[in-house]
């Protein structure tokens, strides 16, 4: 039970990670990313082919900046996309993405992907546990990508990606940068996506294209979505909730043996999405919606300090 | 107000569902002692998802005959776990996971799929459990397998001279291949490709295309523009059905030979395409012996009519039964030390039996035996692999498959 818990765990931390870039590109600076599988399996097989030569933080590191520069040329789109374009052209780089990984094969092993990656910290784990150094390493990412996030959106760089969210022609009349800001926000999110698809190769120790399908940017909306739009904390119980929701169906046909395998498998991905559905009419600000913060949290008071 | 109770609802649901997780977690401590889990990843939703319920029955079968029969190891009777891969390796791999860990399982089998086995070979061996799988591509025995890994399948590299003969012995000479690019297909290639030059073949064009397109046109122009002989499509279900609708618009005239994952797909191919597309293609897929007793009287056992053709349930039949006679041959159930057994039961010299019941007790008197499975005559080498696999050659005619042929 304990090993299954960490892969979910892991798998759960996976999500994490995606979901909170996409958050703070889409939910913090209101940038609509439909890429985001691209720029995980652009992070994972990153980390997979740099790995053996870099060593693995060389490789994660690797993954983070790549996604970073590739986010930037995205973002760098926008000069001239709306809100609504630069989902298409989101959209269209993940396909690119997915199609260069499968037919590139001299490099990305093409439809037979890539097995034997090298994973983190392997000496210091116990023969055949290795669950027991993974786990809290992946718990560690997902705390410091937390932290960094968190605190930028705290900082002032996070208010002015906020104003530029809700109002980029009231932002730029005010002098602020709107592109680079822009840019800034999707460069950070597309670092964290890299973080988390090196995770998934970490992890799986074997990638291939088929992994990288589109759901996994339907779960970091539905995170996003389920754990209220712009606020980090509520990211995390959202993705948690999403994925234990999902595997945690796979015991109800153990306990009800009246349902059948694939009965079962049409019902658990039906109830998802209607629990999706209830979520958005019953609490469409999500399980815990981002703060309203006032400007007395950001400015001393008269007596100064609190 | 409404908000609040919602919430308040939400809460007591996970809140529940935790709660009833945690006996189960005990209960299936609890039956280690008494009962042998093992457990199957089988597709049940995605685009590989027709193949599971066939594939869950007929293990299902097994597991209870056996039992029945009184189990194995002294009595203890087998309990089978299934789990979805909904044809996802992500979902395959914590299935496997689940398998493992929740239920203890000592064989992880069934996997229809290669990149799913694939992705679930490494915790499979870790843990030290046997892994079978029904799928074909090189990689999954390739390297390290510590003995624990068997197919129960083709490998792709079979396939491939498999429908170069069927090429040849249809006369066609100049032949274009149009193809999935995935794990299971690639591997086939090259080796089509040694056997057409060995048979005196040409191959004119070779289209490569990805899965889930939106559309093959251009890929149909080019690999039946030049107008080959025969077109040699390597493809899936879905992909296959899109491709002849193109060919049949397009009035090619290139006789198509399908693979049986495309082609036939258990009947599903014929379900998705109105007839006059369908009429005159060719295909091929590892294939039961049809003909053999052993086939036949599985055939009776599911419950359908005479001379269905059944892919992979004989797959899994054939997995729960080698597991059983392997753990009463080794006396144990330790993944490591049954795995041994496996050759020993399966592969000649020995008296060839095909009734699992029958085995069971002949391998309790120490007879040496070769079991004959549903799918195949279940031998393998030493690496995993299965051998003696033979292909079955089928056409399309006004809507229904005819045999023509079985390739070996």
């Amino acid at each position: 039970m304990i090993a299954y818990l960490t892969t979910l765990i892991v798998l759960v931390s996976v999500a994490a990670l995606v979901g909170l870039a996409l958050n703070f590109q889409w939910g913090v600076a209101g940038l609509v990313n439909f890429g985001v599988v691209g720029f995980v399996a652009l992070g994972a097989y990153t980390a997979a082919l740099l790995s053996p030569p870099l060593g693995w933080v060389g490789g994660m590191i690797a993954a983070a900046t790549l996604c970073a520069i590739a986010s930037t040329f995205l973002a760098l789109l926008s000069i001239r996309l709306g809100d609504d374009y630069l989902a298409i052209v989101t959209i269209g780089f993940g396909e690119i993405v997915r199609i260069l990984l499968l037919n590139e094969d001299w490099l990305t092993g093409g439809a037979l992907g890539i097995p034997n990656i090298p994973r983190p910290f392997v000496s210091l784990a116990p023969a055949g546990n290795y669950d027991v150094v993974l786990l809290p390493f992946a718990l560690l990412l997902v705390a410091a990508v937390y932290l960094v996030l968190e605190t930028l959106v705290r900082s002032p760089f996070g208010r002015v990606l906020r104003a530029v969210r809700d109002d980029a022609t009231a932002a730029s009349a005010l002098g602020k940068p709107v592109l680079l800001l822009r840019v800034k926000a999707f460069a950070i999110g597309g670092a964290a996506m890299g973080v988390a698809g090196s995770l998934h190769a970490f992890y799986l120790t074997y990638i291939d294209p088929s992994q990288f399908t589109s759901i996994i940017t339907a779960y970091a909306f539905m995170a996003v979505i389920a754990g209220g739009r712009g606020s980090n904390t509520g990211l995390l119980i959202g993705a948690g909730t999403i994925m234990t929701l999902i595997e945690a169906t796979r015991f109800l046909k153990d306990v009800m043996q009246v349902i059948d395998g694939a009965q079962l498998s049409a019902l658990r991905l039906g109830a998802i999405g209607l629990g999706i559905v209830l979520l958005l009419i019953l609490r469409p600000q999500g399980l815990l919606p981002e703060p309203h913060r006032r400007a007395r949290e950001f400015f001393p008071t008269e007596k100064g300090g609190q | 107000m409404t908000n609040a109770k919602a919430l308040l609802n939400r809460r007591h649901v996970v809140a529940g569902l935790g709660l009833s997780l945690a006996p189960f977690g005990r209960s299936a401590f609890a039956q280690g002692s008494s009962e042998i889990p093992i457990g199957m990843v089988l597709p049940f939703s995605g685009a590989t998802g027709p193949y599971g319920p066939d594939m869950k029955k007929a293990a299902e079968l097994v597991v209870k005959i056996v039992n029945d029969a009184g189990g194995i190891l002294g009595g203890r009777k087998l309990r089978l776990y299934v789990e979805d891969s909904e044809s996802n390796p992500t979902a395959g791999l914590t299935g496997a996971r689940k398998l493992l860990d929740v239920n203890k399982v000592e064989l992880v089998g069934g996997f229809w799929g290669s990149p799913i086995a694939l992705a679930a070979k490494p915790i499979i061996l870790a843990a030290n459990k046997v892994q079978m799988v029904s799928a074909s591509a090189n990689g999954i025995t390739d390297g390290d397998t510590k003995g624990l890994v068997y197919r129960f399948q083709a490998k792709s590299t079979q396939w491939g001279p498999a429908g170069a003969r069927i090429l040849n012995s249809l006369k066609l000479k100049k032949v274009a291949l149009l193809a999935q690019q995935n794990p299971f297909v690639i591997s086939m290639i090259e080796p089509f490709k040694a056997e057409m030059a060995k048979l005196g073949g040409v191959v004119t064009e070779t289209v490569l295309y990805n899965p889930d397109q939106a559309s093959y046109r251009s890929e149909v122009e080019k690999a039946f523009g030049s107008e080959p002989d025969g077109v040699f499509c390597l493809s899936l279900l879905t992909d296959f059905v899109a491709i002849t609708k193109e060919v049949y618009r397009g009035g090619f005239k290139s006789k198509i030979l399908g693979l049986g994952t495309g082609a036939d797909a258990d009947g599903a191919y014929l379900r998705s395409v109105p007839p006059e597309v369908a009429e005159g293609i060719h295909h091929v897929q590892p294939a039961p012996p049809l003909e053999s007793a052993a086939y036949k009287k599985f055939v009776k056992l599911m419950g359908a009519p005479e001379g269905t053709a059944f892919l992979f349930a004989g797959n899994t039949h054939d997995q729960v039964c080698v597991t059983a006679l392997a753990m009463e041959h080794a006396k144990s159930q330790e993944g490591a030390a049954w795995a041994k057994s496996i050759r020993e039961v399966c592969n000649p010299p020995g008296e060839e039996v095909d009734d699992i019941v029958k085995a069971l007790e002949m391998v309790r008197a120490g007879k040496k035996i070769n079991f004959v499975g549903a799918g195949a005559s279940v031998d393998f080498d030493e690496r995993g692999d299965q051998l003696n696999r033979s292909f079955l050659h089928q056409v399309i005619e006004k809507g229904k498959n005819r045999i023509i042929e079985v390739v070996t």
